[in-house]
């Protein structure tokens, strides 16, 4: 029944997000939010145990498997980008550029919140430690789709936008490792322990990356195609799911795997993934919003802290980005402002620990991003004004779909 | 059909790995998406084998089931098999979605009275035969022998209403596999859809005797409301979805196949819940579409055709992973007796019974109603939940039924519409 609901729920708001009622003129705020995905977050924690209380916490327990699928298909996605000719063509100093946004926002957000965090939990330093570091990670994370959309629309030059869009898919590098770091530090009893289950999550996407690979290879038929797909994606995922390792990661190195020995065939496992990207996304972040607890006081005191720290983060690790690619990679300015939306990756980041590292502090992890992700993605909105300038700002809001990955 | 097999080896050696791997782990987590992913590829792949070796492709999908299956190599928990009910809900929901698709006015109109004719004969003599035959068992079923001769015969009724169920899944994935198209394949399409509503009342009706011959009283009022709540609730709750469908496709235009597993998700479960037909309900939601607006008739046709690969593959492997071979051992002779009865006598119920017009329709259309699956495992656990006394011997009972069912009805149905000259293809894009 409780999948029933959650799939009735995202139908509906499937309806309301299309329907010419939410006009982008009217509510620009809420069709912002409908079209980056963000509204099903908002209705996720609306439904959810902690408010409205019409999927129980044992509802979501028994949906784990369908948040296992969306964060596997979400790892294969990103390690699908992750192709090994494109990137050893970009110059060093766009790597030092996304580094220096990404772990300028990290260490903002991350050392200062260690303290508080150790404070409230009376947890061990090292869980305080893992938990600061993940908040950390999710806020070295910027989602480039208002760039994609700008330069799509005319609004930006198509060099700067993808300038953007470039910098904000490298940072993902940087929230994975940090994920992984947390995991080692968090998942398991002891520090071997945990970096053994992190290698068995890397092993694992690998053995599916390259048996995916092999099972693609002389696939022509698009449906067949498109079912191995799926089949390969959840394979990776419920195997995660099923040895209690990081599905995130275990699809990360598996479409990474398939990105390197796949050829063409990984081309073609992309764009038959693109097909199920957004309607798995918004069942993701929609299980995530129920995940929320509303009323974790603790974690709404230092929502504030997180969202103003990484902006700070952002604006000045932009600024330095800018000075260390500007000769290489077209930039706008003020890039920082560019990178204030958060994405979808940092709730996929906050889930899988939440789903691995048992005790409150995930919880309050979880928390305090999710409820960034939203402030952020309406701060984003009139952020982005600023590096358009007033002559090319909208007059109103686009109602274009990306997924705000 | 080399590449299949070391593809699908390749396969099954990554679950053994992935198997034995979980052992070394104190703890397991929830296996329903690993069972989802290694079934949809296993069947994917055992069915590419089972083409190359002349079988339908949905044979393939359940024998794979079978082995990586928790009754076999284990492979694949149990707890993962029973997660996936849902995904078969969801499968039989669409799959009934696409079959109204193709029940437009023009077809009932033209075999609508035939096909009921044949159908009343066929279920009666089938059900007759059962029926006798159930009775005549008693001493050899344990759960019978100690009722009384009422009581016995009231349950023999019941079985022997589950056994003539047949499978319209089956019929409409053979049928999506091999792109039948014509009179003979309309006529077998519409006489399982038929047949199960038969069934139904007829089940509904059993159950209502079955209870008042172990002193629960008869309420007939209750029990016809019941049956019509069933039937014609269904249909109504489908009229009210195919509304829905309509509303949502000229108002949104986007995001359909989104849109449609939902409201399959919701003809499955509500439906169970509310105690309606699921499949009656899609049923009568794609034909009314059809019906009103053919061109949106059309695109959830091809909206559903486009995943039917994946759902038909995922929905038979998963029905093979759920067959329990140890019913096959402990009552297994009972079960093997009544499948050859229930073979023959829709064997010569056809022979006799079927329009003179059509002289295939004599020969070939028993071939098409062997096979059982999803009503009838329906049917048995309604009987466990609703006789808690003795449904679970019966369960087993049908469960080995269906499990025989299953193997040889699929090859049969391919068979009769090979005989019959309709099949087009077997390479349809996006079928089974």
């Amino acid at each position: 029944m409780q999948a029933l609901l959650v799939l009735l729920s995202i139908a509906a708001l499937s309806l309301l997000a299309s329907s010419r009622g939410l006009d982008p003129g009217r509510f620009p705020a809420l069709a912002r939010l409908a079209a980056s995905g963000f509204l099903f977050l908002l209705m996720g924690i609306l439904l959810g145990p902690s408010v409205v209380g019409l999927l129980t916490p044992g509802n979501l327990e028994s949906l784990r498997p369908m948040m296992a699928l969306g964060l596997g298909i979400a790892g294969v996605i990103l390690g699908l980008n992750l192709e090994p000719r494109l990137l050893r063509l970009l110059p060093r100093p766009v790597y030092s550029a996304a580094l220096a946004h990404a772990g300028t926002a990290f260490f903002f957000v991350a050392l200062p919140l260690v303290a508080p965090l150790l404070l409230t939990s009376g947890l061990s330093p090292q869980a305080a430690v893992g938990a600061a570091a993940l908040l950390g990670a999710a806020a070295s994370l910027s989602s480039g789709h208002f760039a994609v959309l700008a330069y799509r629309a005319g609004r930006m030059d198509r060099a700067r936008g993808l300038g953007v869009a470039l910098l904000t898919m490298l940072d993902d590098a940087v929230g994975m490792g940090v994920l992984a770091l947390a995991l080692v530090l968090g998942a398991a009893s002891n520090l071997g322990e945990g970096l053994g289950l992190v290698c068995l999550a890397v092993l694992l996407g690998v053995l599916c990356g390259a048996l995916l690979a092999f099972l693609t290879h002389s696939l022509k038929d698009p449906a067949e195609l498109t079912t191995v797909t799926l089949g390969g994606v959840a394979l990776v995922a419920g195997a995660a799911a099923y040895l209690r390792v990081s599905a995130l990661l275990a699809g990360v190195a598996c479409g990474a795997t398939l990105a390197l020995v796949g050829g063409r065939t990984a081309e073609r496992v992309s764009r038959a993934l693109a097909r199920v990207e957004r309607p798995a996304f918004l069942v993701l972040v929609f299980l995530v919003g129920c995940a929320v607890h509303a009323r974790d006081w603790s974690a709404w005191a230092l929502v504030p802290g997180f969202v103003g720290l990484r902006f700070l983060g952002k604006v000045l690790g932009g600024k330095l980005a800018q000075r260390l690619a500007g000769s290489t990679l077209e930039l706008p300015p003020r890039l920082g402002y560019a990178l204030i939306a958060q994405g979808g990756l940092a709730l996929c980041l906050v889930a899988e620990y939440g789903m691995l590292v048992p005790g409150g502090l995930s919880q309050r992890v979880l928390d305090v991003v999710v409820v960034g992700a939203v402030v952020n993605e309406l701060l984003a909105g009139q952020a982005f004004r600023q590096v358009l300038g007033p002559a090319q700002a909208p007059a109103r809001a686009q109602p274009d779909v990306e997924v705000a990955t | 059909m080399k590449g299949a097999i070391i593809r699908l080896g390749l396969l099954v050696v990554l679950l053994a790995i992935i198997s034995r791997a979980q052992v070394l782990r104190a703890d397991a987590g929830t296996p329903v998406t690993l069972a989802a992913g290694a079934l949809l590829l296993c069947g994917l792949f055992a069915g590419k084998v089972a083409k190359g070796l002349g079988l339908p492709r949905l044979t393939g999908y359940l024998l794979v089931g079978v082995a990586v299956g928790p009754y076999a190599l284990g492979f694949i928990p149990n707890a993962g098999v029973k997660g996936l009910e849902l995904v078969k809900g969801l499968a039989v929901s669409l799959i009934a979605l696409v079959a109204g698709t193709e029940l437009r006015l023009g077809l009932i109109r033209r075999v609508g009275a035939r096909v009921a004719l044949l159908c009343a004969g066929v279920c009666g003599l089938t059900f007759l035969v059962s029926f006798g035959a159930l009775f005549a068992f008693k001493p050899l079923l344990p759960f019978m022998a100690s009722m009384t001769v009422t009581q016995a015969l009231a349950v023999s009724a019941l079985v022997a209403t589950v056994v003539v169920s047949f499978s319209p899944t089956v019929t409409i994935a053979i049928v999506q596999e091999t792109s039948a198209r014509g009179s003979f394949t309309e006529f077998l399409m519409a006489l399982v859809i038929i047949g199960d509503l038969f069934v139904m009342v007829a089940f509904a009706l059993a159950a209502g005797v079955t209870k008042a011959s172990f002193g629960g009283g008869l309420d007939v009022a209750e029990l016809l409301g019941g049956v019509g709540w069933e039937l014609f609730g269904s249909v109504g709750v489908g009229c009210v979805l195919a509304v829905a469908v309509l509303v949502y496709m000229r108002g949104v235009k986007q995001e359909l196949p989104l849109f449609l597993v939902g409201l399959s998700f919701a003809a499955a479960e509500g439906g169970a819940r509310l105690h309606l037909s699921p499949l009656l309900i899609s049923l009568a939601a794609g034909a009314l579409i059809a019906n009103l607006d053919e061109r949106a008739g059309e695109r959830i046709h091809h909206a559903i055709q486009q995943a039917g690969l994946p759902v038909f593959a995922l929905f038979f492997a998963a029905a093979g992973a759920g067959l329990k071979l140890d019913a096959l051992v402990t009552v297994g002779p009972v079960a093997l007796l009544l499948v050859g009865l229930r073979g023959a006598a829709i064997w010569f119920s056809c022979r006799k019974l079927a329009p003179v017009d059509d002289p295939r329709l004599k020969r070939y259309l028993w071939m098409g109603l062997i096979s059982q699956a999803g009503v009838t495992f329906g049917l048995a656990a309604l009987v466990t939940r609703t006789f808690p006394s003795f449904g679970s011997h019966v369960e087993v009972l049908i469960v080995a039924m269906i499990t025989a069912h299953e193997l040889v009805g699929p090859v049969l149905t391919r068979r009769a519409l090979a005989a019959s000259g309709e099949i087009r293809t077997d390479e349809a894009a996006g079928t089974a």
